[in-house]
């Protein structure tokens, strides 16, 4: 991470320069004011000491009211303007990344998704944000107000105006260095700690009851307390320069006072500094360090902000997807000829796969569980790069083709696509805009989820939780497969529609989907019952299709097919 | 919230010394705060109104040194055992609301507030830092320094102390009043704001899927539209929840500021000396100052107060008591349930199951899914006590038992095998032979041949290395090398192949042919002609996915 990265996520924040200025100038008056009292009253009573007609104090008097409630005012004040400012900026900087993301490669997500790192993005823009409100407008306004105190006491008096420099150089800057060395000593020592807490707190939650029952239980918890101890060893580490970093702060305090009467007490008996002015010079440093005793969390603010920043930029500066140089629209047939299919930069999961879909042509994939059937629809569908072969759809090259194009013409539905945290309908409406009540209802049906429809409080209209956390995994699964279904693509791919569903209603879904009038492959890991509806079943083992033909043939030709077949079937 | 919770003390011994610590610096803290006051105004009024110089003041100004130096000290002393304390006393109470949940069991961590005791524990402790690092002692310090200050402004000039003391009370009034107003405001601002929040939030997770649909052009305007909204709520939110800062600032500096004006009027007409005065003026801002702070700490420490709540909870969930009597010998002992029902929202499951687990037989538990197979399991183990019915092994209640002495007789193989790092030789235990053996007919010899150091594969947390059908395996090998007399298994060919499912069959008749006892759940057929008792689960609930 280089020191660049936060200044170019804060650009990317695009803060509105007038209300930033406004923010801190409100924030500077606001203190101000704090500053202005203390000297105003310091003057006050030092002069009403020397018991002037009252008449001379009336400014004084009434200046103090003045700053008194100023303060608050303009504090509130700055508090909303510079709040304004951030959440304006995070809007910003959601809507690029969103833009950004869309139009990354395709890979990109899906290997965001995997990593659950899109689920980190969403805090760590608020923590570059938040660097406005509690980095840098306190650094502004502790600037332009130490500098303003400074100058001022360098009026009265240039030896203490100095001092009081020094000191609230030691207090803004120093301190806040070394409480910042300091919280990134802690971060970075306790990183593996607090990885392996983690892990075995989580182990012992989810899994209580089998550690139990194998006795493993209080070893889990010795281990837990183990990563413990070593977490706490970590923040001692940095305790000593957190303890440092306070410690000066308050110390700079006591010094510019000192400063101010060991060099204001002979200059007024040298008649350099008048008595009043000496207790102004001596009194004000005491309001001064107001502005840099939140410096110290503003620069361990700033370090958090520029980490997140880290993280926010490295997704913007995804690859993004090459222009289309083709401009045919997408339609059937979808023919792939020895095709590998893998992650990028991972051996190939599945190698000569050749296929030819086009519509009302049905295809099976059959293989055991871990073959890499997810990442071939993945591939089919232009959403990860092939890495050897070709596809095309009506002749045209995938990748050449925009890739709206080519999601109009072919749709996946996998197995942890998204669920919205909105209505079932809106999350059909996903696929396609302008599905009606009544279609939505069908589908459902059709999906076995009529039931389901029924029981839920507000039907359609109900609001299901964000990733479907509401709903169990057999109604996720065919409600993404009802989701499949009203997509108006005429080429379907579906990943394992029947998991968690009984043999019957299994079968009876995965038959209805073969006989789709559109170009349909799913992908199904066991009941071959249902696959005499398909045109073609391709067998995979050993990362290649081992063995291919109608159903009727694969139980006449393949023994392993046939016994599984017959298994089923015996059992039922 | 309550300020300082008893029974954080009680649960958790590094807060005990840490708060004795921190009342005690607050009360050195609250006499350097006055001496620092009183020292400077007598140094500073004598050198204003006597024009005395450094060779009078030295001794003074040399005690204003010291004090300096003590105050300094405190402060560091402070924070460098407030961050200790913070992460001990964190660490304590993970500990006690892990081991507390594990002692609760599967089935109260899977419902109700489970699932928020991760959170909890993981990270949601992690707030009570800020509790003790920056609230706990401006606390502290509001309760020595304030009526200390107080005390000592008394004493010098009572006009002033009666302007402060009537302030004063007005401060916690004002922030209960404004609290009070805008109460429901700012939870219905929040609840909006959270909301808004996490919609934005489900576009990007989205996103994959959008594309896939080639629909995710549109939702840009829909993501700018969302945050504006966003902003907007929120905004109206914290014009409320500041103005009880607001009213907070106004309120105190306004009165230190009547308190300077009401000494300058005094002093002209001479009723009042510099000395005095200056002290007065110095330590009037003092009175409030930790008052602040507990303000402005307060919403960050509110968090940790809450967390620290919710553990206190757990905690004092009760755990059911547990046996003593020793386990019968499970080699001979049969186990039992009879009528047994869990009740749920929607019914019981299971509901009034009878099943009778004879040494030596396969028993499989079968039916529809979701109606309590895994949950008899649950019971059958002593992990849940049933709502209704009984549990006993040779007609002693399963609750009578110490159920470690049940446990140690017991392999239990469930859906997501578990498996702590280790290596694979480690894993599954026994010697060479055996091993082999075992491997041979689990088909854990084909995932060996394909790891690259064999039995000596290290295997991360949780078996990360390995695919779900590989672990299985791996569990599977080590169930028949740990020869307990009961090996229950749930749902063991879910999720697995043709060839996996002929593994798990072979096993299962191997496990009978060494003289163990076999509970099973089983889904398909093939698992289910195995078995020498067949008893269907039944659950009276309705709804059933």
């Amino acid at each position: 991470m280089t020191r660049g990265t936060l200044r170019r996520a804060v650009r990317l924040l695009d803060l509105d320069p007038r209300r930033f200025a406004l923010a801190l100038l409100l924030g500077t008056l606001a203190l101000g004011c704090a500053v202005a009292l203390a000297a105003v009253s310091a003057w006050l009573i030092a002069r009403a000491s020397q018991m002037p007609p009252v008449l001379q104090l009336s400014v004084a008097t009434v200046a103090v009211r003045a700053f008194g409630i100023g303060r608050g005012v303009l504090r509130y004040l700055e508090r909303l303007v510079s709040h304004d400012v951030a959440l304006r900026g995070m809007t910003e900087l959601r809507t690029t990344l969103y833009e950004r993301l869309a139009a990354a490669r395709p890979e990109t997500l899906l290997r965001l998704r995997r990593g659950d790192l899109l689920a980190r993005v969403g805090a760590d823009v608020d923590t570059v944000g938040d660097v406005v409100v509690r980095g840098l407008l306190p650094a502004g306004v502790a600037v332009a107000l130490g500098a303003g105190t400074v100058l001022a006491m360098c009026a009265f008096w240039p030896p203490a105006g100095l001092a009081l420099g020094g000191c609230l150089v030691l207090a803004g800057v120093v301190a806040p260095a070394i409480a910042a060395r300091a919280a990134r000593t802690t971060e970075q020592r306790a990183l593996q700690s607090r990885a392996d807490m983690t892990a075995t707190a989580l182990g012992l939650l989810d899994d209580a009851g089998p550690l139990l029952v194998g006795g493993r239980a209080s070893a889990e918890l010795d281990a837990l307390r183990d990563s413990d101890r070593r977490l706490a060893a970590a923040t001692d580490a940095g305790a000593g320069s957190a303890a440092i970093a306070a410690g000066l702060g308050q110390l700079s305090v006591g010094v510019a006072m000192l400063a101010a009467l060991l060099t204001g007490v002979p200059a007024v008996g040298a008649g350099l500094l008048s008595p009043v002015e000496l207790a102004v010079v001596v009194l004000t440093p005491l309001a001064a360090f107001e502005a840099t005793s939140l410096l110290p969390a503003a620069a361990i603010q700033v370090q958090r902000s520029r980490a997140a920043a880290g993280r926010v930029l490295a997704l913007l500066d995804a690859p993004t997807d090459p222009p289309a140089t083709d401009d045919a629209p997408g339609q059937p047939p979808l023919v792939a000829t020895d095709l590998a299919c893998g992650w990028p930069g991972t051996p190939p999961v599945l190698t000569d796969l050749s296929l030819d879909l086009r519509r009302g042509r049905s295809v099976a994939i059959v293989g055991p569980s871990g073959t890499g059937k997810t990442t071939t629809l993945l591939t089919l569908a232009g959403l990860l790069p092939r890495q050897t072969g070709t596809l095309t759809l009506d002749g045209h090259d995938v990748d050449h083709l925009d890739r709206h194009a080519v999601a109009a013409a072919v749709v996946v539905g996998t197995e942890d696509a998204h669920v919205f945290g909105t209505t079932v309908l809106e999350n059909l409406r996903v696929a396609r805009g302008e599905l009606t009540a009544t279609e939505a209802t069908d589908v459902l049906a059709r999906v076995g989820l009529a039931d389901w429809l029924v029981g839920l409080p507000d039907g359609l209209d109900t609001v299901v939780g964000p990733d479907a956390r509401t709903v169990s995994g057999g109604e996720r699964r065919r409600l993404l497969v009802a989701r499949a279904l009203v997509s108006p693509a005429p080429l379907l791919l579906v990943d394992e529609p029947a998991e968690h569903l009984d043999p019957e209603r299994a079968d009876a879904l995965v038959t209805d989907l073969l006989n789709d009038p559109r170009g349909v492959v799913v992908v199904v890991t066991h009941r071959l019952s249902p696959l005499a509806a398909a045109d073609e079943v391709l067998l995979l083992g050993a990362g290649r299709v081992r063995a291919r033909g109608t159903h009727a043939e694969l139980l006449r030709t393949v023994p392993d097919y046939r016994d599984a077949w017959a298994r089923e079937r015996g059992s039922d | 919230m309550r300020p300082l919770d008893p029974r954080l003390l009680r649960h958790a011994r590094a807060a005990r010394g840490y708060v004795a610590l921190t009342a005690a610096l607050g009360v050195l803290t609250a006499a350097m705060v006055v001496a620092q006051a009183l020292l400077l105004a007598h140094a500073l009024g004598a050198a204003v109104s006597d024009g005395a110089q450094l060779d009078v003041l030295a001794p003074t100004i040399g005690w204003l040194a010291a004090v300096v130096a003590v105050r300094t000290l405190v402060t560091a002393v402070q924070e460098r055992f407030a961050h200790r304390a913070a992460t001990r006393t964190v660490a304590e109470l993970r500990e006690q609301v892990v081991a507390h949940a594990v002692a609760l069991g599967p089935r109260w961590l899977a419902s109700g507030e489970g699932p928020s005791v991760v959170t909890l524990a993981t990270r949601g402790l992690d707030a009570l830092e800020p509790y003790f690092v920056r609230y706990l002692p401006q606390l502290v310090l509001a309760a020595t320094v304030t009526p200390a200050v107080l005390l000592v402004v008394l004493g010098l000039d009572w006009i002033s102390a009666a302007i402060l003391v009537v302030v004063l009370p007005l401060v916690p009034i004002f922030m209960v009043l404004v609290g009070r107003l805008t109460q429901g405001r700012s939870e219905q601002g929040l609840a909006s704001m959270q909301r808004l929040g996490a919609q934005v939030l489900d576009l990007l997770a989205g996103l994959p899927t959008l594309r896939a649909h080639g629909r995710e052009r549109g939702p840009g305007a829909r993501v700018r539209t969302l945050g504006d909204a966003h902003r907007q709520a929120t905004m109206g939110t914290l014009r409320i929840a500041f103005l009880s800062g607001m009213v907070l600032e106004l309120l105190t500096t306004l009165s230190v500021a009547l308190v300077a004006v009401a000494i300058g009027l005094r002093l002209v007409e001479g009723r009042l000396d510099l000395v005095t005065g200056i002290a007065v003026l110095v330590l009037a801002p003092e009175v409030f100052l930790p008052l602040r702070q507990v303000g402005v700490q307060f919403h960050a420490a509110a968090d940790g107060v809450a967390a620290a709540g919710r553990a206190f909870e757990v905690l004092e969930t009760p755990v059911p008591a547990a046996g003593t009597r020793t386990a019968p010998d499970l080699r001979t002992a049969t186990l039992r349930l009879d009528g047994v029902a869990v009740r749920t929202s929607g019914g019981s499951t299971p509901h009034g199951l009878d099943l009778m687990v004879r040494p030596g037989t396969v028993v499989a538990l079968t039916g529809p899914s979701g109606v309590g197979k895994t949950t008899a399991l649950e019971i059958a183990l002593g992990l849940l006590r049933p709502d209704d019915g009984r549990v006993s092994i040779d007609g002693v209640d399963l609750a009578d038992l110490d159920t470690a002495t049940v446990w140690a007789q017991v392999s239990w193989l469930p859906q997501r095998p578990v498996l702590e790092p280790g290596t694979m030789a480690e894993l599954v235990g026994g010697d060479d032979e055996s091993r082999t053996t075992a491997a041979a007919l689990t088909g854990l010899d084909d995932v060996l041949a394909t790891l690259p150091d064999g039995w000596a594969t290290p295997l991360g947390r949780g078996g990360a290395g390995l695919s779900l059908g590989q672990r299985q395996r791996v569990a599977l090998t080590r169930t028949l090398l740990q020869r307990t007399p009961l090996v229950v298994l749930d749902e063991p060919t879910a999720h697995l192949d043709a060839a996996g499912e002929q593994v798990v069959l072979d096993t299962v008749r191997a496990l009978r042919d060494a003289g163990r006892t076999v509970l099973l759940v089983a889904h398909r057929p093939s698992l289910v002609a195995v078995a020498d008792d067949v008893v269907l689960v039944r659950s009276d609930a309705q709804v059933l996915a």
